[in-house]
């Protein structure tokens, strides 16, 4: 490549991008229409024609990386992955693109029903961008991905919904880009096909090209992503990691339906629609605000040997350890600890009150609790442990305020749940006394 | 243009496989298959003859075969312009959801239609022979006589396509305007027929005259195609040609959101 080497698979700078109004309402300019406006003498004003649907979007996605995008319906999530994609041109704006793209932005482009599986995925494959040759090398391995079998050679008019969209996806992913572009459709066919295409994904990951993924699934983003950008307003918003940013966004749009915001299409509304700002309150970092009586400065995850962790094992000891700050002897606080899964239910919530928690009286200026798990016990997934500081006689500015860290739990079980008890499983030859329970999980907790 | 035809060039394996496609689309489902191919024009021809040369008593010898000859490469023209003028229009699917080589699309039905002509005359050529009519060497100069309509067509598709995806009704005025012209194009007449006053005029802003008037000096009247008017005329589409990819290309961008 020409190109001096880079570290950026896609380098967006400043990208505008405007639509004409008519091609939204989705009227069609004819002869007729332009005729008649013109023996009316209506003269359609400059303003007003345009809709803008990014307002200037600046953007680097490192190479090897798998990024998501997160955003409302119509925040420009979209119509970013299009201007990458080379669909439509900037308004204004570079887009710069390191390698070779393919899109999945709708599957089975270029399917004629009429047309077997087999013809059709030579045509689908060569509009994705493959030559006829490596089409025609890769066939086998596309219908045996797409577990079609017989029905290969059927027209495709014939085939289940399901099917369909497991030949378009095979298609879609033996394109062998470097850079892979995917608009929600991760979610194809049964739980084993789906399965089958999240294993593919992770094959791509493993081969270190670089993924754009535009979807509204959390869990999918906090499992599969390295960063998250969140569109917001036709900008973007944050860029960071995809715990803090999904926990970010849920927040903002649970501000916004909490205020009742009519949520208008965003590049229809002024100042493009942005979700409400949060409150500034001292997230995952520290830096202890000025003039708080009492505060928690951070919180975080400890690990069975006393590192700071991200991720952790169910089955590990953890620890989290809540530092705080007391500017003023300050007597009889609270604190309540909460731990959310990643999307929002609260799995358990306790506070150093209702452990009766012998704190000293007054709190000195600086301290430290931790509160010490000898087992994990949760499933994989994403959670939000945040800890919120009361104090009792409530003159406390900063009272009420809470500190919070994400973590994630990476398992290798598939059990499925609210939490993971201690247990193991006994084989008996027969049952010779009444059953005993050893070590079976106790009531759940959720009941 | 250059620049537009080395892309073109670039995509050959995506055009063959859509013209592979749209051909055997056309045919499969349908009992006869292939042979509709010959059966569109033969009927065409049939219902001409019967009304120009038993009806109307018309002068001109072997006149089905006569017919034949004009007929086919209107076919081709005139199929690619009004197929051709939704080309892009219609392909949402494409333009929107993948990057799309626009420009494949109306060359898939030029093409498409020039295979069409491709396979029918062998039909021609047997129904000459019915009639007695031997080709003569002059055919040589057919690959000429396609090349220019070739330009000429592709200049117009191209043309119309890009003004289609803005300006929908443009398909239906185009579907108008092909019949028009079919009538003042020398297919089921002898330029000859028309008054000297009009024949002028009608050489000069009808490029298909001069087209459709070549193949019958090749095929029928066994000379070869008066030069100046084919020579200026392949200039004039070159003319049109570049106008039209500079058309095609500056509203390019605009397809994916204007569909």
């Amino acid at each position: 490549m020409a190109n001096p080497p880079t570290e950026d698979a896609i380098v967006i700078q400043d990208v505008v991008k405007n639509f004409r109004k008519r091609t939204i309402r989705g009227e069609y300019t004819t002869f007729k229409s332009e005729l008649v406006r013109w023996l009316r003498g209506n003269r359609v004003s400059k303003q007003g024609r345009f809709i803008e649907s990014l307002r200037g979007v600046n953007l680097r996605i490192p190479r090897g990386q798998t990024v998501a995008i997160l955003g409302r319906n119509g925040s420009g999530k979209s119509t970013l992955l299009k201007l990458i994609t080379g669909i439509y041109a900037p308004t204004s704006g570079t887009i710069t693109v390191n390698g070779r793209v393919s899109a999945l932005l709708d599957l089975g482009a270029g399917f004629h029903p009429d047309f077997s599986g087999r013809e059709n995925i030579l045509i689908n494959g060569i509009i994705l961008g493959m030559s006829r040759a490596e089409v025609r090398a890769k066939m086998d391995a596309i219908i045996a991905f797409s577990e079609l079998g017989e029905f290969i050679d059927e027209p495709v008019r014939t085939y289940s919904s399901g099917m369909y969209m497991r030949l378009a996806f095979s298609v879609a992913t033996h394109v062998d880009p470097d850079i892979l572009i995917i608009d929600e459709i991760l979610a194809v066919g049964d739980e084993h096909f789906s399965k089958k295409s999240m294993a593919k994904m992770t094959e791509f990951k493993r081969l270190g090209k670089t993924i754009v993924l535009v979807t509204h699934d959390m869990a999918t983003v906090e499992r599969w992503c390295d960063q998250a950008a969140w569109l917001d307003g036709g900008r973007i918003r944050r860029m960071g990691t995809p715990a803090e940013i999904s926990a970010e966004y849920r927040q903002a749009v649970s501000l916004a339906e909490a205020r009742s915001t009519v949520f208008t299409p965003p590049a229809l509304t002024e100042g493009g629609g942005a979700l409400p700002g949060l409150p500034e309150g001292p997230p995952v970092t520290d830096a202890p605000k000025p003039v708080p009586q009492v505060a928690v400065s951070r919180v975080w995850l400890t690990g069975p040997r006393g590192e700071e962790l991200g991720t952790i094992a169910p089955e590990t000891r953890a620890e989290v350890c809540i530092d705080y700050v007391a500017r003023e002897a300050v007597e009889d606080v609270e604190f309540v600890l909460t731990l959310a899964s990643a999307d929002g239910p609260v799995l358990y919530a306790t506070s150093t009150r209702t452990d009766r928690v012998p704190l000293p009286t007054p709190l000195p200026p600086q301290g430290r609790l931790r509160f010490v798990l000898p087992r994990v016990g949760l499933l994989g997934g994403a959670y939000v442990l945040s800890v919120e500081l009361k104090t009792g006689n409530n003159a406390n500015p900063e009272a009420g305020r809470e500190a919070r860290c994400t973590f994630s739990v990476s398992t290798e079980h598939d059990d499925r749940g609210v939490f993971r008890p201690e247990h193991a499983w006994v084989v008996d030859e027969a049952p010779a006394a009444p059953v005993q329970a050893v070590s079976v999980p106790k009531h759940a907790a959720a009941s | 243009m250059i620049r537009n035809f080395r892309e073109l060039y670039s995509y050959r394996g995506l055009l063959l496989s859509l013209v592979q496609r749209e051909l055997k689309a056309r045919y499969r489902g349908s009992v006869l298959g292939f042979f509709w191919t010959f059966l569109n024009p033969t009927l065409h021809m049939l219902v001409y003859t019967l009304l120009f040369s038993v009806f109307m008593k018309n002068q001109i010898p072997n006149y089905a075969y006569f017919l034949f000859v004009g007929l086919l490469p209107w076919t081709w023209f005139s199929t690619s312009i009004s197929a051709g003028a939704s080309s892009i229009s219609d392909r949402r699917d494409l333009m929107t959801k993948v990057r799309f080589p626009a420009q494949v699309l109306p060359a898939t039905v030029v093409a498409t239609n020039f295979c069409n002509f491709i396979f029918s005359l062998p039909l021609m050529v047997v129904l000459g022979l019915f009639f007695g009519v031997v080709p003569s060497w002059h055919i040589l100069a057919f690959p000429v006589v396609v090349l220019v309509q070739m330009c000429f067509t592709f200049a117009v598709v191209y043309a119309v396509s890009a003004f289609n995806v803005t300006f929908r009704d443009l398909q239906h005025i185009v579907m108008n305007l092909m019949m028009l012209w079919f009538f003042v194009t020398p297919v089921l007449y002898k330029l000859s027929t028309i008054p000297e006053a009009y024949r002028r005029v009608l050489q000069v802003i009808n490029p298909m005259s001069i087209l459709i008037t070549s193949y019958q000096a090749m095929f029928y009247e066994h000379r070869l195609p008066d030069a100046v008017p084919l020579v200026s005329l392949l200039g004039v589409s070159l003319c049109l040609l570049w106008g039209a990819t500079q058309i095609f290309e500056s509203r390019r961008e605009e397809f994916a959101e204007s569909i």
